[in-house]
């Protein structure tokens, strides 16, 4: 409907402008030959800016309607004797019909291309979690078979060790999962995210809780706006959005001493900005932050470092199903900045 | 001694899970009774009639909502403590409306676990001794409600509340310990359908009854919020 509205506005905005053109073309310059061009150039931005094909036609006949009525003889009356004003219709009908289809390629073109862009996403973080999903597994198996088959050989010391470092490598696991299971909600593309409407200070709330288990002992410095704000989306996923770039300043942050999360309001869109004062990201893992995995960390033996980088990946699936936008950005004070925006209901009434 | 312990009811057909909840339930003075099925667990239930119950929902012989339909059905009123494999709000919001009364994700560590259980029973504890009835007072930690009076302390401190506000409350302490979804609230405050409206109409008076209780974002509450799904009211 929304849709339907908007290509009728362009339609008539356009044509109703080229006719008064016209006017002016012919009363004020008195360049009567271009009119028709006028009208011409007129048909092709109406197809190129509008879906499909039905509008581009409707221009064609509502200008050649147009200049047969006001700018040709007989003046303001319809009347179809002139050949030429056949030629011109059927000209612009091709143009129109051209523009169309080109235009609708391109469309079709670039929803396939971001879907292939999602898809290189899914494909690099599967490569990488299965690779990451080894080590915890080792420690997992390893020190369990080795207390159930040597318990008596093995002090209480390194019992209890042994079971910390079970604990320690399982609670990697469920990360690692719930990012994976994001990734599959999300879904192949053409499943929409189910969004419901969900109160600012809700989330955060639930956000810091789960936090809080993790890190007990930081402390998180808020600044949220007075006012109830209501913003649809997933809550699930922005969930682990939040917590993701959190944890990602646990693990990488050096010597911080500061944790803040923030959100605005910015013209109908909420703006989440979690920032430290840290050691800030270096310039080589700036250009892979969100794109997937990095290589490089990869190789590295230190598992716990790469988990991270999944982390925002994920992230920024997540926000950009949502249809928001997401960067990162050392701060001039020093630090690290975290930054992304999702669309708020009040922004989708202001439309 | 047997008698004093509490009797729950294991429903669920992991056998590792099994046994580690068992074994976790027991060190902690609670008489477990296992079931693996649905079916199993029906005449368990009849048989021994459990204080509490936690039910897995993906049993091999049917639906664990079933058991915990016909349960509710028949007027029984043991909580129910559901674990559920998937993260998935609808799933979350068919188990609580059907009567279920908390819900815990796995995997869930074992302090979670019994968090949850002592709550539950407490839950029914409260309904036991009938706090809402007339000259009832509703208290959990500072928290107090005088249900005649229709005030509402933190401390020595008077909470003021809209009627609205306090309506919500009272709703959700005369059901502490167990999450209330958004429909059922609804219903109960406002006798309304739940739309986008409704909902929103909800979530805007409990962000003003948690500015007037003055809690802020991820610190303890009376209220805890689940997010997408309800409100719980826990001491």
């Amino acid at each position: 409907m929304k849709k339907l509205c908007k290509n009728a506005a362009i339609m008539v905005g356009v044509v109703l402008l080229t006719y008064a053109l016209g006017f002016l073309l012919r009363d004020v310059f008195d360049v009567w030959e271009h009119i028709t061009t006028a009208f011409v150039f007129a048909v092709f931005l109406v197809a190129l800016l509008t879906d499909g094909y039905v509008w581009g036609i409707l221009s064609t006949f509502s200008a050649v309607l147009l200049i047969n009525y006001a700018f040709t003889y007989p003046y303001f009356d319809v009347n179809f004797s002139a050949t030429e004003s056949l030629f011109s219709a059927a000209v612009m009908m091709v143009i129109a019909l051209l523009t169309s289809g080109i235009t609708t390629q391109l469309k079709r073109w670039k929803t396939l291309k971001a879907e292939g862009e999602m898809e290189r996403m899914r494909a690099n973080l599967l490569r990488a979690v299965s690779h990451d999903l080894r080590t915890p597994l080792t420690t997992i198996y390893g020190a369990s078979s080795s207390i159930l088959e040597n318990y008596d050989k093995l002090t209480d010391t390194q019992k209890t060790r042994m079971i910390g470092g079970i604990q320690e490598d399982a609670d990697w696991l469920i990360r690692m999962v719930e990012n994976l299971l994001s990734i599959t909600r999300i879904d192949s593309g053409n499943v929409k995210l189910i969004k419901t409407p969900i109160v600012l200070d809700e989330l955060i709330d639930a956000v810091l809780l789960k936090f809080k288990k993790r890190y007990p002992a930081q402390t998180v410095t808020l600044d949220l706006p007075d006012t109830v704000i209501v913003i649809p989306m997933d809550a699930l996923l922005i969930e682990q959005v939040i917590v993701n770039m959190l944890e990602n300043v646990m693990h990488h942050a050096k010597d911080f001493t500061t944790l803040t999360l923030r959100v605005k309001m910015q013209d109908g869109w909420a703006v989440f900005e979690i920032e430290d004062d840290g050691c800030g990201i270096a310039k080589e893992r700036m250009e892979h932050l969100f794109t997937g995995f990095n290589a490089a960390a990869a190789d590295k033996a230190d598992v716990h470092k790469r988990n991270a980088g999944i982390g925002l990946s994920v992230c920024a699936t997540i926000i950009k199903a949502h249809g928001g936008t997401v960067c990162a950005e050392n701060r001039k004070t020093g630090g690290a900045l975290f930054r992304f925006k999702l669309e708020t209901d009040e922004a989708e009434n202001h439309e | 001694m047997n008698n004093n312990k509490y009797k729950i009811l294991l429903v669920e057909d992991e056998a590792n899970i099994l046994t580690f909840v068992g074994d976790l339930l027991e060190s902690n003075e609670y008489q477990v009774i296992k079931a693996e099925s649905c079916t199993e667990a029906e005449t368990l239930y009849a048989s021994y009639l459990p204080d509490l119950v936690i039910l897995d929902l993906g049993l091999p012989d049917r639906d664990g909502t079933e058991f915990l339909r016909g349960l509710r059905q028949r007027g029984e009123l043991a909580p129910v403590l559901v674990l559920s494999a998937r993260s998935d709000e609808a799933e979350k919001v068919r188990a609580l409306d059907l009567g279920a009364n908390d819900y815990i994700t796995k995997p869930f560590g074992s302090a979670e676990l019994l968090a949850r259980i002592r709550s539950s029973l407490r839950f029914m504890r409260h309904s036991a001794d009938a706090g809402k009835l007339p000259g009832g007072i509703f208290q959990i930690g500072d928290l107090s409600i005088h249900y005649d009076a229709r005030r509402i302390y933190v401390g020595s401190e008077e909470i003021k509340l809209t009627q609205t506000e306090y309506n919500i409350v009272v709703f959700l302490s005369e059901h502490s310990g167990k999450v209330m979804t958004y429909s059922s609230i609804i219903k109960a405050v406002w006798r309304e359908p739940t739309n986008e409206n409704s909902i929103k109409k909800l979530q805007v008076n409990m962000a003003n009854i948690r500015k007037k209780f003055g809690v802020k974002p991820g610190e303890f509450s009376y209220i805890v919020n689940e997010l997408g799904v309800g409100y719980r009211m826990d001491g």
